[in-house]
């Protein structure tokens, strides 16, 4: 069983790192969108492996479902006139700023690999899995206030957009 | 390795990808995905704490839960900033985005 496990992680650490590079390398933004997709479905595997069902499906149902049909309709809302969706503009320089990006991404992420691989912890076995009915006691007993600042924030964030996106009538 | 250090270089792995994108991407909706991936990788950072190590595990849970919502605010103001820029400047280009009074 063991073995089935670090093989599934494998396929699921595949998908994130295919999706990770079409995510930030291809120039087709359409592209790079179904390639968050695929490693936002990788991270809900990951979840799946750990007994966090209630996690991975809300991982599919808020990122998956909302968040990448939000950047598809920037994608599509934004495109230059005359020009085709979603292509990025062409680079003058491309080495030296592939170079530099890969240097500003993998030095912070090798420092802390560093001091995960020395500093880490014993894993514990997994530990059962938590009842979706003691989330819900959490969330409207000791957590109830960060429940209700993150609706509030919701609800700024939706009427920021609707102010930033309106439209004033001309003459009125 | 333990599967705890290897779920958490897994979350590295994501915040390399993030990092790398947001600073070569050049239109803001590229930059956006790349911010979606960093989020997702401490997302998973989170709950593998909670779920292998004595920490409480429904507050490592909860708290994905909320990067999740912030995530999706996040990327609705986003989206409307971008629509205002590309309105503005034709182009959503982060580039052409250098004029401090329009």
């Amino acid at each position: 069983m063991e073995q089935l496990a670090y093989a599934a992680y494998g396929f699921y650490l595949v998908l994130i790192l295919a999706g990770g590079w079409a995510a930030v390398r291809c120039r087709d933004l359409v592209r790079a969108l179904l390639g968050l997709i695929m490693t936002l479905f990788g991270v809900a595997g990951m979840y799946f492996l750990m007994a966090a069902p209630f996690m991975a499906l809300m991982q599919i149902l808020i990122y998956v479902g909302a968040v990448s049909v939000l950047i598809f309709f920037a994608v599509m809302l934004t495109r230059a006139p005359g020009g085709d969706a979603g292509q990025e503009d062409e680079e003058r320089r491309p080495a030296r700023r592939a170079v530099l990006a890969l240097l500003s991404g993998v030095l912070p992420a090798a420092i802390l690999a560093a001091v995960v691989l020395t500093q880490s912890p014993q894993a514990l076995a997994l530990k059962p899995e938590l009842p979706l009915a003691r989330l819900g006691q959490m969330l409207t007993g000791p957590y109830v206030l960060a429940f209700e600042l993150i609706s509030v924030v919701l609800l700024a964030a939706m009427a920021g957009a609707v102010v930033l996106g309106f439209e004033r009538r001309k003459g009125a | 390795m333990s599967p705890l250090v290897l779920f958490h270089l897994a979350a590295l792995l994501l915040l390399a990808f993030g990092l790398y994108g947001l600073t070569s991407r050049r239109s803001l909706v590229g930059m956006l995905i790349s911010v979606e991936l960093m989020l997702n990788g401490a997302g998973l950072a989170l709950v593998a704490s909670a779920r292998l190590t004595p920490a409480s595990d429904e507050l490592g849970q909860l708290g994905t839960l909320l990067v999740m919502g912030l995530a999706a605010a996040e990327a609705t103001l986003v989206l409307a900033m971008v629509l205002v820029a590309a309105k503005r400047w034709g182009s959503s280009a982060s580039d052409r985005l250098s004029m401090l009074k329009g």
